[in-house]
């Protein structure tokens, strides 16, 4: 069987790539030449490691696709190449905040409910200002707010509550009220890029609080319910409106 | 080989945090707003600390100036507190008890007899 030759990564960046494509690399980044390389031709090659984001996979001199989706590049820190793919079912991966459901509690430890395929595990010391005796009050069907700390396919996943300072930055029991519902992972990526059309225009009608979890989980709490509705209609619409017809939806809102 | 396999789409995009409030919603995630995205911005937050200090550092150097010599008074011992008030005083008045004066302002140490 002929092997395919692979195009050159740069030239692929923001268009679709199908599993099984192979991405050739810059020679700098080849194994043989490694040290003397790099050092030697430090004005043309970019110093630093390549980083292999999702979607893509290492193999050999280049870089093996195995997601379908939009190539991606950050020429910053060395560079980093990824796979822009959509998907609604979200897989733990660690340093990933997420929203996650209390489902029960066995002992020291509360079960949660991530939407992955197992629940994840979260130890009740693992909030800010938790002793032995000081317990958190977290109760069966709570939300909670916590990043993964171990998340790879032969453990079950763990999270906790604070950040490797010991402050909680923002994580914990997400309060009362509000709304949770779900959307893909591409919107959430969307949302959460810095200076977003979406939460800009949202931010302009009412005030409100919102929490984004990276699989795929939003919570949404603003003064009455009515508007908390109206929120949520116009994320779960978004993903499939052009920005003008987003534009045109708030404006009538906003003038009501 | 210099390539990374990474899982989180945290480490190639540049991803804000995700908790926000808007419009005065919750005034703590605010603030946790501008801390979290400031962490990526730290260098024009250090340019806005010098423009808002509220004492400018000509006046701050003036006063310690001052400062220092008032706050070393207060530890002088009872002897020379007064010799720093001739001092004062004799600036302003110079006649009337010089025989006195100098004999006072001479600190009292050991005469050592002479055999």
């Amino acid at each position: 069987m002929a092997a395919e030759r692979g195009a050159a990564a740069e030239a692929l960046v923001g268009q679709v790539v199908l599993p099984g494509d192979l991405l050739l690399l810059p020679a700098h980044y080849d194994e043989d030449a490694e040290g003397e390389r790099l050092r030697l031709s430090a004005g043309a090659a970019p110093q630093g490691r390549l980083l292999c984001g999702p979607g893509l996979r290492r193999s050999g001199a280049g870089l093996l696709v195995t997601k379908c989706g939009l190539l991606r590049h950050r020429p910053g820190g060395g560079g980093a190449y990824w796979v822009d793919s959509q998907q609604k079912r979200y897989v733990p991966v660690q340093g990933d905040h997420v929203i996650g459901i209390v489902t029960a509690k066995a002992g020291d430890v509360f079960r949660l409910d991530v939407g992955g395929s197992e629940p994840a595990s979260l130890s009740y010391l693992a909030f800010e200002g938790a002793t032995k005796r000081n317990r958190p009050n977290v109760h069966v069907g709570d939300l909670i707010y916590g990043q993964f700390v171990v998340a790879n396919k032969d453990m079950e996943p763990e999270m906790v509550c604070i950040d490797s300072s010991g402050k909680s930055s923002g994580m914990g029991i997400i309060g009362q009220d509000g709304f949770l519902f779900k959307v893909s992972l591409g919107l959430i990526r969307k949302l959460l890029a810095p200076k977003c059309e979406i939460i800009q225009e949202l931010s302009q009608l009412y005030p409100f609080e919102l929490v984004l979890g990276m699989n795929g989980r939003i919570w949404v709490k603003a003064k009455t319910v009515q508007q908390t509705l109206i929120i949520v209609n116009i994320l779960e619409a978004c993903e499939h409106m052009t920005s003008q017809q987003r534009k045109q939806a708030l404006a009538k809102l906003s003038g009501n | 080989s210099y390539i990374i396999e990474e899982r989180s789409f945290l480490r190639c995009e540049d991803l804000v945090y995700g908790r926000m409030s808007f419009k005065g919603f919750n005034p703590e995630i605010e603030k946790l707003m501008i801390q979290m995205n400031s962490k990526c911005k730290e260098e024009e937050i250090e340019e806005d600390d010098k423009m808002e200090a509220d004492v400018s550092d000509e006046e701050m150097a003036r006063r310690y100036e001052t400062l220092v010599g008032t706050i070393g008074k207060k530890f002088l011992r009872k002897r020379d507190q007064r010799v720093l008030k001739d001092d004062d005083e004799d600036d302003e008045v110079e006649e009337g008890n010089s025989n006195t004066r100098p004999s006072k302002r001479a600190k009292k140490m050991f005469l050592k007899p002479q055999d």
